[in-house]
């Protein structure tokens, strides 16, 4: 480390543990270089210009903002995760023949189904749900004028919003339980792992192990949702490729909601999109642990509180917010008050992006 | 006293997601994803100007290494390897674009294209702002690939080895790259250095 001793400002600048130290500071490194300058207080000056000559200079690069990116990475995510798609493009210079052939069947197989799709109804209802069903079925119709609750065999517990059925067998079969939904229902399932609960509403599959939630499958309306109050859910279109696996599986695949996300499925293009319910509830068990109220208290911490009291991801550079202190009281306030609130004081702002929320800012250190 | 820790650690956490993704882990294969994106959009971006082109670019990239991990050494260095395939990629992507407006299309149109850039408000002293605007020209003024090896080396922390593979030339052919730009920084630093001077006297 010594040899540093005797840098002149250019051996200083164009040192690469010194630079990377200035460009991608890490706390043991800093660590370190500031041991360092402790122990040789003559060189500071010096360092201080290289430290602002290797940080000033740099290469033009486009910037790419964080909600951008996010999409990008998203995308290449779920990608991976639907494979079924048609093959995008055929690389040369690894497919054989038989690649090639297997895509051309493949492709020739995706078509196949989107032809099949298109030229029959894709959109079903609950009278086709339920006559495919089978015969032993029950059905609860709530036609008063207010919320209508039905015990299930297994102890669920499913409430009917006035104007909405449900059908159900006598007798759930073994190793899955199913309902079938018109309208919309508030359910609270009882946990049974070797038996999964899947709500069968328009062309929404929902797929539960023991949560509480509700779904809203008008027949004549546009969207079905499914928004989530405890545990897990995981959604999938009936039109899936891989929908049967999915129902098959022990574990929950599809897409995941967790507390106080939802998903909109639009029938007419097929598309689902997560995102945060209108007003989200606080889901830890002990509510009354949080009291919200910060001391000059770095703002990453009232965010990570947040996170934790309302189960949404939050995401924000932890290095920036770091340094903002906030006194703030945010008790008895809806979560996009209290998110308001804190961006403000501290001139950050923030997005709903697929279920989470994005904060952007700049942070509060001044030059 | 052994100050230089924290590259190896940041290293050693992408190797870390690299061998998880490997392993058909696909929390760690986004985890790596998330850290490396920025680094290849910044690189994709010195061969085309079209951010799209270039976000595809790194889609592609990062699938194939997903397809292709069952195939794949886990002794790797995953950055260096990343930019490398983004590297190949652009250089195909854009020799096909150029293929369909041109007659003819030369090897030697594709090229690292980085503007280096001052920012003079983190710079207190006068001289050291003269100064800056000295290198930051010196810098522009380098030949392409000499440009790249420096890009690479000084502003992503790249090793010899690294750059040979993200380049596809021969390690030694990075010591010359480097050798030569410093030659060039090295000699023009005193002649700076001096003229930087004078100026502060004659002001």
């Amino acid at each position: 480390m010594d040899r540093y001793r005797n840098f002149s400002l250019d051996e200083w600048v164009w040192d690469a543990a010194f630079r990377n130290w200035v460009l991608n500071p890490t706390r043991e490194d800093d660590e370190a270089w500031q041991n360092w300058l402790a122990a040789n207080p003559d060189k500071i000056n010096l360092v201080e210009r290289a430290r602002q000559l290797v940080s000033a200079i740099r290469p033009e690069n486009a910037p790419i903002q964080s909600q951008e990116k996010r999409i990008a990475i998203d995308d290449i995510v779920s990608r991976l995760e639907n494979r079924t798609l048609p093959e995008r493009e055929i690389r040369p210079w690894f497919a054989g023949p038989w690649t090639r052939v297997a895509a051309m069947l493949l492709l020739m197989l995706g078509l196949g189904w989107g032809f099949l799709l298109r030229s029959g109804n894709h959109q079903v209802n609950y009278e086709q749900l339920v006559a495919a069903a089978g015969d032993d079925m029950l059905e609860k119709a709530n036609n008063t004028s207010r919320p209508l609750t039905i015990s299930l065999e297994d102890g669920s517990q499913v409430t009917l919003d006035p104007g909405s059925k449900m059908g159900y067998p006598a007798h759930f079969k073994k190793g899955k339980r199913e309902v079938f939904l018109s309208g919309k229902a508030f359910f609270d399932i009882t946990k049974d792992p070797s038996r999964p609960f899947f709500v069968y509403a328009n062309e929404l599959v929902t797929k539960v192990l023991g949560t509480s939630f509700t779904v809203r499958s008008f027949t004549n309306e546009k969207e079905v949702s499914v928004a989530v109050k405890t545990g897990k859910v995981a959604v999938f279109s009936r039109e899936d490729p891989s929908a049967r696996q999915k129902q098959g599986s022990r574990e929950l695949t599809g897409v995941v909601i967790e507390p106080n996300q939802q998903i909109v499925f639009v029938r007419e293009t097929v598309k689902i999109t997560k995102s945060i319910v209108p007003q989200p509830e606080i889901v830890e068990q002990n509510a009354l642990a949080y009291h919200f109220e910060f001391d000059e208290a770095p703002v990453s911490t009232v965010f990570s509180t947040l996170q934790r009291a309302y189960g949404i991801d939050i995401i924000y550079d932890k290095n920036i917010m770091d340094d903002c202190p906030i006194t703030a009281r945010l008790t008895d306030m809806s979560l996009y008050e209290q998110l308001d609130l804190v961006c403000k004081a501290v001139g950050a702002s923030y997005e709903l992006i697929d279920g989470r929320i994005l904060i952007e800012g700049k942070g509060c250190k001044s030059n | 006293m052994k100050p230089f820790i924290s590259n190896h650690s940041q290293q050693e956490e992408e190797i870390v997601l690299w061998r998880a993704m490997l392993g058909g882990d696909m929390q760690g294969y986004e985890a790596l994803i998330n850290r490396t994106y920025d680094l290849l959009f910044h690189y994709g971006g010195k061969f085309s100007r079209d951010r799209e082109l270039v976000k595809d670019c790194i889609q592609d990239v990062y699938l194939e290494v997903w397809e292709k991990r069952n195939a794949l050494s886990s002794d790797i260095p995953p950055k260096a390897y990343l930019l490398a395939s983004l590297r190949r990629r652009m250089h195909r992507v854009s020799a096909r674009h150029r293929m369909d407006c041109m007659d003819y299309y030369n090897e030697a149109d594709i090229v690292f294209e980085a503007e280096f850039d001052a920012e003079y408000r983190l710079i207190q002293l006068e001289e050291d702002r003269l100064l800056a605007s000295r290198m930051t020209r010196m810098l522009n003024d380098l030949p392409k690939r000499q440009k790249e090896a420096v890009f690479l080396k000084f502003y992503n922390n790249m090793e010899r080895d690294e750059i040979a593979l993200i380049m596809d030339i021969h390690p030694q052919s990075v010591s010359n790259l480097l050798q030569e730009a410093f030659k060039c920084i090295k000699s023009q630093w005193k002649a700076i250095i001096t003229a930087v001077m004078l100026l502060c006297f004659s002001a």
